[in-house]
């Protein structure tokens, strides 16, 4: 058994000591994310290509100009100037950040897709896959040159609901982890079966000193009191 | 299942990061779950395409319609492997034989083919579930995070191809380039001869390959997903807090109480003057030298070493390009020709001489923007230019400058209108005076300058004569205009007199 648990987070330090965790993002949602832009770019294309080949040469011309342009330049100006969001990516709520977290810039998003090309290697994908399957933080190798990672954005939260109670106060201390608990299980009573709502409330009803029957009116309580006048 | 022993982190996660935990769960368990899985699978692969060599179609399509049962085993390493408890390979083939025994029938006919196959398997397995008690559960789990399996398996079909064909291709690289020239690729892929069979074989056992890299994370990414809708179902996550609260209290409160008990003991605090056992005093010496040691260590000195690559005196050959260039294709050819044409030519020079247009309208635009720094600090000539430009002004506080409007001798005209319209002999020379410093003096004078400044200014040009007397008209002038004091007849006799001599030279230039 490993010392530490496995996880899916990725901590970083900043400057100031502040522990940022970010959550990379692994093939499945990547691989989703670039097969939407790869039909966006196939609509623009077709779209544009069509009025184009009316045109004969100068339409090859200007088509092999187009070509150039999407395929090398789609990824880099929509990371750059879109907060490191390609239209895909910001379907699939991902978002490029430097390997600190900090916003993508030019040369590193140029080097991690022009070494695309790369991980295409020998066919569709090929290394980039394999690479992203076994590397801890699901890097590509362009992601490795670059130092970039690509991560779950943040989404809004909806104010979660919580159950009407008296606030209550305990007369010992709670750490960080344990009030998120007992919040997070006055938030969630509504996704959970009542019995197992029951189960898990009376775990901590001896320490409570109530009846099991009662302790879910008492952590709902308690909940209430750590959440303070709202 | 004691959920205090779980390998991973529990908490609820979205679908997307729930796979991606099942990566890192096969990542961690890689060598075991590839070696068991290539141990069980790839004895059969050998045997389905010893027995249907005429058939290699059919044989990797049966061998791909079992994969369900070979999926039993690495989900079954997963499950055990969560809990601390990871068997070794020995253990694990044994117990292949074993997993097989439920439900093998409906996983290889009615459900093989389903999508979220991954998402549900641990339900047969795991929970041992039939019938409609899997019905019920199964409806329940697939409330959410079923879509994300179907995903999974939708990816994982293209991620086979692809991976697939990338072996084939790599093997297609690898082959010397004379054996190359010999093969016909297409017409080994038609063929049906014993000779494309080992072909077909061969690329067969390219899938058996990649499946043995990939199954087992397929797998284990069902499995989390499973793990990761029971956890948000049945809030593990909070039964595993709620556990460890209950311990660190149950731990706590008989301490709490000793605590309390002891407190109402009277016990003195460590006083801060209390005598603090006694540090050996180190030697200034050894104190340099571990000093010295410190700072050589990584927080303070970081040395690094750089390797960089340097260009090398032999150059690439260049032949093998034009080797390549007598064999174009034809489509390339015709393109080419077509860029030759005419009709191309007449566009392709609009478009050189846009471009260049471009360039210069750049070029003028910059020019133009940094007019003002290229005049400061590149031309000499302009340097001066524009202080010359700078128009004289024709009045200054209402009073006619023009050279035109005062008459050739100024003195004498004022002296003929001091009986009559002293007001008017007195400006008269003060215009008279300005005139002069504008014209004769070249004096920058603004319409905007009050009489205080143009004083000063003719303070700058160091001439005390005229200083003076603009000094004694100017004050005499400031009293008639805003104070309405005439000058006495003494002074304006004087101040004619001044004039002439300042200005003897004689009339206007």
């Amino acid at each position: 058994m490993p010392s530490a648990p496995l996880d899916t987070r990725y901590q970083i330090e900043t400057p100031e000591g502040i522990e940022l965790p970010l959550r990379p993002a692994g093939l499945t949602s990547r691989v989703l994310a670039f097969a939407f832009d790869l039909g966006v770019r196939a609509v623009v294309m077709g779209v544009l290509l069509v009025p184009l080949a009316m045109l004969g040469n100068v339409g090859i011309g200007l088509g092999s100009l187009l070509l150039f342009l999407i395929s090398w330049w789609y990824m880099v100006l929509f990371e750059v100037l879109n907060q490191g969001c390609s239209p895909g990516k910001q379907v699939m709520g991902l978002r490029v950040v430097h390997d600190d977290g900090t916003p993508i810039g030019w040369s590193a998003s140029l080097i991690r897709n022009l070494l695309r090309f790369v991980d295409m290697l020998p066919f569709g994908y090929f290394l980039g896959a394999i690479s992203c399957l076994q590397h801890p933080h699901f890097k590509r190798l362009g992601d490795l040159a670059a130092g970039t990672l690509v991560i779950y954005r943040e989404q809004p939260l909806l104010r979660p609901q919580i159950p009407q109670a008296t606030a209550l106060r305990l007369p010992f201390a709670l750490d960080l982890s344990e009030q998120r608990a007992i919040l997070g299980f006055a938030e969630r009573q509504g996704e959970l079966s009542t019995e197992r709502v029951h189960e898990l409330a009376s775990i901590l009803a001896t320490p409570l000193h109530v009846s099991p029957a009662r302790a879910v009116e008492q952590l709902n309580g308690v909940a209430r009191g750590l959440l303070g006048p709202t | 299942m004691r959920l205090s022993d779980a390998s991973v982190v529990i908490r609820p996660r979205t679908a997307w990061e729930a796979m991606d935990l099942g990566v890192l769960m096969a990542r961690e368990h890689r060598l075991l779950l590839m070696s068991s899985w290539a141990l069980v699978t790839l004895p059969v692969f050998a045997a389905l395409t010893a027995l249907l060599w005429k058939y290699p179609s059919t044989a990797i399509f049966l061998f791909w319609w079992l994969k369900p049962a070979f999926d039993r085993l690495p989900l079954y390493i997963l499950s055990k492997a969560l809990f601390g408890e990871t068997p070794s390979i020995k253990q694990a083939v044994r117990q292949w034989p074993r997993l097989l025994k439920g439900q093998l029938l409906a996983s290889l006919t009615w459900r093989r083919l389903s999508l979220s196959r991954s998402f549900v398997m641990p339900v047969s397995q795991l929970e041992g579930l039939d019938g409609p008690a899997r019905q019920k559960r199964l409806g329940v789990l697939q409330q959410r995070n079923a879509g994300a399996a179907r995903w999974l398996t939708t990816i994982g079909v293209h991620l086979e191809i692809g991976l697939w064909f990338g072996c084939m291709t790599l093997f297609y690289l690898f082959i010397p380039q004379n054996l190359e020239s010999d093969w016909d690729w297409q017409r080994l892929i038609l063929a049906t001869s014993s000779e494309g069979l080992w072909l077909e074989h061969l690329s067969n056992a390219f899938y058996a390959v990649i499946l043995v890299f990939w199954e087992p994370i397929y797998v284990a990414c069902g499995f989390s997903l499973y793990l990761n809708r029971r956890t948000v179902l049945e809030a593990w996550d909070l039964e595993l807090v709620f556990r460890r609260l209950r311990q660190r209290l149950s731990n706590v409160v008989p301490l709490l109480l000793l605590m309390m008990g002891l407190s109402l003991l009277p016990f003195s605090p460590p006083a801060m003057a209390e005598s603090s056992p006694s540090q050996k005093p180190l030697a200034t010496q050894d104190a340099s030298q571990s000093i010295k040691s410190l700072m050589e260590k990584p927080p303070f000195k970081n040395p690094e070493t750089v390797t960089r690559y340097r260009f090398g005196e032999d150059k690439p050959p260049v032949k093998n390009k034009a080797h390549r260039d007598g064999k174009l294709p034809d489509w390339l050819k015709a393109l080419l020709d077509n860029l030759n044409s005419n009709t191309f030519k007449h566009i392709a020079q609009g478009l050189e001489v846009l471009l260049w247009g471009l360039i210069v309208g750049a070029l003028i635009t910059l020019v133009w923007r940094y007019r003002e720094w290229l005049r400061t600090f590149v031309s000499r000539r302009r340097l001066r230019k524009p202080q010359d430009l700078k128009v004289a002004p024709a009045q200054l506080f209402g009073l006619e400058l023009g050279l035109e409007t005062l008459p050739d001798d100024i003195a004498s005209a004022a002296e003929h209108l001091w009986p009559t319209q002293p007001r008017e002999a007195l400006g008269l020379l003060y215009r008279g005076l300005l005139s002069r410093l504008l014209h004769d003096f070249n004096m920058p004078l603004k319409s905007a300058d009050t009489e205080g400044q143009i004083l000063e200014r003719v303070n700058q040009l160091q001439q005390p004569q005229l200083l003076a007397f603009s000094d004694d008209l100017t004050r005499h002038w400031q009293n008639l205009a805003y104070g309405h004091r005439l000058p006495p007849p003494s002074v304006q006799q004087q101040l004619c007199s001044d004039w002439r001599t300042l200005f003897s030279r004689g009339s206007n230039p």
